[in-house]
């Protein structure tokens, strides 16, 4: 039956089927890109490393990280971590208005999340500390230009964890993150 | 004669893979369903977000919580099924808010949340990367959904093809149902104390 075919029909059938290659992936990309960029949009991150006691400008603020404290947990293998930081406000605008998100990390990339309520041990060593708001929007509220912003945050970790950082995330400022040393 | 009938038979033979194919289309909340993490009673199960491992389960007709001076009696016309085990977050901290006990017959129970206030249930239990906490969870199933029962518990039931750990339940006394078992706070070690009667 093939031998019937004329030599250039036969070689379009083999180039459509070629084609076919080619078109059946650029189809599924073609279709499915704009997830392609909202996933990319929702996790794509770039960090701003800063060293210890530098301040950082992120977010129209210079932002430091002023006191990472290790008090005993409630287990002998765990941790509380009580992270003081700061922010000196200069653009109140993106601070006020967009969620900020902390965590601390530590070499292994695993990621802590604040506690909700304060340790009591936070309470007992660190009262002032306790009194410090977290890292939201509610923190640069009514804040203005020069103004300085004291926060804190606690965590719980293994006792076992090293070389922590803190992560602060702004929202308004994506794709860059922090990573206070 | 011969070629017309193959390709009459070929036409069917599509016909009849096609018409299979549209039968057995899976749905789409199939295809992006968990993807279960089998493992043992006993052993500690990976999940790749979270670990857990079930250490003792105990049957009762009746639950009893002492919590602040205040005892209060939980009566089931089926039975409690108490489960104490650990988990562990891996990577990221996070809560384990749901668990499924699914029976024999396929039905699937939720965790109990008639005390929802004892402190180590899993749900209030906030999960930590490299500090397993213990965790306890309860069930209230019908008799003949005991045996033969499979442990679910899932990341979430939110996010399309999250990991699920699946755990059949084969260590299990059916014989020894105690008629009632008092949970108690503790403030050292574990967050509770289960006493059997």
């Amino acid at each position: 039956m093939m031998g019937d075919v004329a030599p250039r029909e036969r070689r379009h059938y083999w180039l459509s089927l070629a084609a076919l290659v080619v078109i059946l992936p650029a189809t599924v990309l073609a279709s499915s890109w704009d997830s392609l960029m909202q996933w990319r949009a929702n996790h794509y991150r770039i960090q701003i490393s800063v060293e210890r006691q530098a301040a950082q400008r992120y977010a129209g603020a210079d932002w430091k990280l002023s006191e990472l404290t290790r008090l005993p947990g409630g287990m002998p293998e765990e941790s509380v971590v009580l992270v003081e930081f700061e922010a000196a406000v200069d653009d109140p605008a993106i601070l006020s208005k967009s969620p900020c998100e902390v965590a601390l990390t530590d070499e292994q990339g695993r990621i802590w999340k604040p506690v909700f309520l304060t340790e009591p041990i936070v309470r007992e060593l660190h009262p002032e500390a306790a009194e410090k708001q977290g890292c939201s929007n509610f923190a640069f509220e009514g804040s203005s230009k020069g103004s300085r912003i004291t926060m804190a945050e606690t965590f719980t970790v293994p006792t076992a964890a090293e070389n922590l950082a803190l992560s602060v995330t702004v929202f308004g400022a994506l794709p860059d993150y922090m990573l206070l040393k | 004669m011969m070629s017309r009938f193959r390709e009459i038979a070929a036409v069917f033979l599509v016909a009849a893979i096609l018409y299979g194919m549209q039968r057995t289309t899976p749905l789409y909340s199939e295809i992006t369903s968990l993807v279960p993490a089998y493992g043992e009673q006993g052993k500690r199960i990976d999940a790749r977000a979270f670990a857990f491992a079930v250490v003792n389960v105990h049957l009762a007709r009746m639950v009893r919580t002492e919590s602040f001076g205040r005892t209060q009696d939980f009566t089931t016309s089926g039975v409690w099924v108490l489960i104490e085990g650990a988990a562990e977050a891996k990577r990221e901290s996070l809560t384990l808010t749901t668990a499924n006990w699914l029976g024999p017959s396929g039905i699937s129970y939720a965790l109990s949340q008639r005390f929802s206030i004892l402190p180590g249930l899993l749900p209030n239990q906030r999960l930590e990367p490299g500090l397993p906490k213990p965790v306890l969870l309860a069930f209230e199933v019908p008799e003949s959904e005991v045996s033969g029962a499979t442990l679910l518990v899932p990341r979430n039931y939110m996010t399309p093809l999250d990991e699920e750990i699946r755990m059949p339940v084969t260590n299990i006394d059916t014989n020894a149902i105690h008629a009632a078992i008092t949970l108690k706070r503790s403030t050292v070690g574990l967050p509770w104390i289960l006493e059997t009667e």
